[in-house]
């Protein structure tokens, strides 16, 4: 399996992937799904360019996206995947990409949001969407760093 | 400046200000208190007079506890231009400040730079803290210099403190959430001034006591308190306490190896080590950074053009110009033709980058991290751009949410959003999405690059100088070099002007860019390749500096002896370091390297801590009887040895010693 980590984090690509979980996993490439920032071409370029030197990014659509998963879950080369929303991750497990664990690596408070832990808040439809993963088969974790333990979602969705 | 637009400062600004002042006012008190102080407060405590045998102790005054309290307050707050975390947070500028209070800056400066090497590949992203250094260096250097430890075991009890403060900052983060929404509650009145109050004051008394009032109580009791625990352990346990401060060191080093110890930068690493123990741990450490420079220069135009760079540039290159093609009409849209009715001045635009640079942590919190930091900032521009409360509540609140980058490179962030922010206010068409798509969409990226240059590049690099210039030059290659140095506070000194001006430099650098040129300036700047030739320069210079470190602070003396030819020797003394000095201590940075790639460097740290411990305990024999034994029976019996492959502790002040004296 060659997706190291899926980590749902509306900052994308910032201090704890670069510095933090890229090294740790010894990731040599970042795919990016979002719909919205597929379409931005600056957004694009910054995103690529952010990446450290020799870490190749690529930001796809949900579409592309599930195909290109797809073909690199079956290759050796470790990968971390990225996405803005649980919806975003439903639609490629939905669409049949192999993704055993979601990790919740940052999800910003704002109206209407609920905190779970520390700087994860999800809002009720993302809940709906979280437990539809776990339905699935997917483990739902909290990691936001790669030195922290995971703590399983279950544990502090208490409305279930 | 200030004094012409008294409608653009707000009360916190003037409150800002005062604080600062007084801040400022009583550092130097402080500085010279401490200065004239030793000769009255401490007597013959200190100095060179103090024998070696046994160890000056310092009683530390409620004065003295009470500005450490103090220092540990302001290495959290933001009132040194938001530069603490940079400075006063290390434990290399603690121990400075610690020794200065004290009475002994050399000694403090050198316990610090003790404290601080395991936290050399320290980072905190996203509020997310690994240890609180802070605490470390503050409390541990404290307890270090007012009992009269050895800097070497000062590092293992200093690390346990880090552990223990992060209660505070997770306690913190917490609270301050509450305050995001009393500040929720002063934009929907329109109430500018108050936006800003609840970004600083209710988090700084609330941070002012939780970190006074513990660290004021531990400067105070906790000396003897350590003092009392340590007399009642084991010989054993106390020289496995010299032994974990031997290896310790690695782990810090070998973190901050993770960002840099990669592909053509590693020779560079070797060649610090092997030039430092081949001039017996004496060489400067500037002198190693001024030849990391040169080589630097040699690495980036000379080794590194090879096929493979030169493929990949022209690679980026073709997109760059090809997303540049594409991008064209989109980034002259926004550019609006006419005149401006409402501008922003100069001033507008310094006040708002400062009250940032002050303030952006201030409230940092679980819910927005700098959410009501990045309001903060904002007011200067709201003031100036929008008149009616409606605008005025709309833009405050606009600026409310969560947000998160890295304070200093992150800041091209505020910078386009104030140009967005002016071009609104004169009527073009920019909606709240617009500027929400820029934040949340550039933050994210900025901080990514932001924290890879300044929290895992620059700031270890410097404080690996600084570090390196702290440890003064050792008495010998044999001994643990914290334990016969004496400090040199120039290195903390050096560390604090270096790290200072750069990280402003880059902040008001970028604030002031983005504004100008917005979006176009974050893509000049990631597609000229800049960055990435300040971080392959900065590896070749980090990996030299570290390696030199490593060289200087990683002790690893092996005790057990063989026979060969009727002859008693000790492996290491007579077998390994004769052919490559310092192999062990090498060894076990680069192993442990490894193991951080697999094993949390918490669980590591643990591991090593147990392992110092048993292999200070006498398996092969009797033991030592007293702390002054150094007989043959008793440097056997362990694996490893606190000391030379087996001797006593050598002089602070000590001329080098040609030879160690127990060697059968």
């Amino acid at each position: 399996m060659s997706l190291r980590l899926v980590r749902i984090d509306d900052r994308l690509i910032h201090g704890q992937v670069v510095a933090g979980w890229l090294r740790a996993l010894g990731a040599k490439r970042i795919v990016i799904v979002d719909d919205a920032t597929a379409r931005d071409e600056f957004m694009r370029e910054v995103l690529t360019l952010a990446a450290p030197q020799g870490v190749p990014v690529e930001v796809c659509d949900v579409a592309g996206g599930a195909a290109r998963l797809t073909q690199l879950a079956a290759t050796t080369e470790p990968v971390i995947v990225l996405a803005r929303s649980p919806r975003t991750v439903l639609a490629l497990r939905q669409e049949g990409v192999p993704i055993g664990v979601v990790d919740l690596g940052g999800m910003g408070f704002g109206p209407g949001r609920k905190r779970l832990h520390r700087t994860i808040s999800v809002s009720p439809d993302e809940l709906r969407e979280l437990r539809e993963l776990e339905q699935l088969g997917t483990r739902v974790e909290i990691q936001i760093v790669a030195d922290d333990r995971p703590i399983p979602f279950g544990s502090l969705d208490s409305g279930r | 400046m200030y004094g012409k637009s008294p409608a653009g400062l707000t009360s916190a600004v003037k409150t800002a200000a005062v604080w600062t002042a007084a801040v400022g006012a009583g550092l130097v008190a402080m500085a010279l208190l401490a200065a004239f102080a030793p000769v009255a407060v401490l007597g013959a405590a200190s100095g060179p007079a103090a024998a070696v045998a046994t160890p000056h102790t310092i009683s530390v005054s409620i004065w003295q506890a009470a500005l450490i309290g103090l220092g540990y307050y302001l290495a959290n707050s933001p009132w040194l231009f938001g530069l603490a975390f940079f400075t006063l947070y290390r434990p290399l500028v603690a121990g400075f400040f610690v020794g200065l209070i004290l009475g002994d800056p050399a000694q403090g400066t050198l316990i610090g730079a003790a404290i601080n090497i395991p936290y050399l590949g320290f980072i905190s992203a996203g509020g997310n803290l690994p240890a609180d250094a802070s605490l470390a260096g503050w409390v541990g250097t404290t307890v270090a210099l007012a009992s009269g430890l050895d800097p070497t075991k000062a590092i293992p009890i200093a690390f346990g403190l880090g552990m223990l403060g992060t209660i505070i900052f997770y306690g913190r983060m917490a609270v301050d959430s509450v305050f995001a929404h009393w500040a929720d509650a002063r934009a929907e009145k329109a109430d500018i001034g108050g936006v800003a109050f609840m970004n600083v004051v209710p988090g700084q008394l609330l941070l002012f006591v939780a970190s006074f009032v513990p660290v004021f109580l531990l400067a105070l009791n906790g000396p003897s308190a350590v003092q009392d625990v340590l007399n009642r352990l084991p010989l054993w346990a106390v020289n496995g306490l010299v032994i974990a401060g031997g290896i310790l060191p690695a782990i810090g080093i070998a973190l901050n190896m993770r960002f840099i110890f990669r592909g053509a930068a590693i020779p560079y690493f070797f060649i610090g080590f092997i030039l430092m123990t081949a001039t017996h741990q004496s060489m400067s450490l500037v002198v190693i950074a001024a030849l990391g420079l040169a080589l630097a220069y040699l690495h980036l135009n000379f080794v590194r053009p090879t096929a493979a760079a030169a493929e990949t540039a022209a690679a980026a290159t073709e997109t760059a110009t090809a997303t540049a093609a594409a991008a064209e009409p989109a980034a002259t849209a926004p550019e609006p033709a006419p005149e401006p009715a409402i501008r922003l001045t100069r001033g507008d635009l310094i006040r708002s980058w400062a009250l940032w640079t002050f303030f952006a942590h201030a409230n940092y919190n679980y819910e927005r991290l700098q959410g009501t930091g990045f309001a903060h900032a904002m007011t200067p521009i709201i003031k100036r751009l929008y008149t009616t409360p409606d605008e005025i509540r709309a833009a405050l609140k606009r600026h409310l949410v969560f947000f998160n980058t890295e304070p200093n490179f992150g800041n091209v962030v505020h910078g386009t959003v104030i140009a967005m922010e002016e071009q609104r206010a004169n009527g073009a068409p920019i909606d709240d999405d617009a500027i929400n798509s820029v934040k949340s969409g550039l933050m994210g990226p900025m901080a990514g690059i932001g924290d890879t240059l300044s929290q895992s590049t620059i700031t270890p690099i410097l404080l690996a100088l600084g570090i390196g210039i702290a440890g003064g030059t050792a008495s010998g290659s044999v001994v643990p070099t914290l334990t016969s140095a004496t400090g040199n506070p120039l290195g903390a000194i050096i560390y604090i002007v270096l790290v200072s001006v750069v990280i402003v430099a880059v902040g008001y650098t970028a604030w002031m860019q983005g504004y100008a040129r917005g979006k176009s300036f974050v893509t000049d700047i990631l597609r000229s390749g800049a960055i990435d030739r300040v971080l392959v320069g900065a590896g070749v210079l980090g990996n030299m500096v570290l390696g030199a470190l490593a060289a200087k602070f990683v002790v690893v003396n092996l005790a057990p002896t063989v026979t060969i030819a009727g002859a008693q020797l000790n492996l290491q003394a007579a077998i390994i370091d004769p052919l490559f000095p310092g192999a062990l201590a090498l060894g076990l940075v680069v192993v442990t390297w490894w193991l951080l790639r697999r094993i949390n460097p918490l669980a590591l740290l643990t591991i090593y801590l147990v392992f110092a411990m048993l292999a200070a305990y006498p398996f092969f024999g009797p033991g030592q009887k007293d702390s002054s034994d150094y007989s043959y029976g008793a440097c056997t019996s362990s694996l490893l040895h606190q000391y030379s492959p087996c001797g006593p502790p050598p002089a602070p002040t000590a001329a080098p010693s040609p030879a160690p004296s127990a060697q059968p």
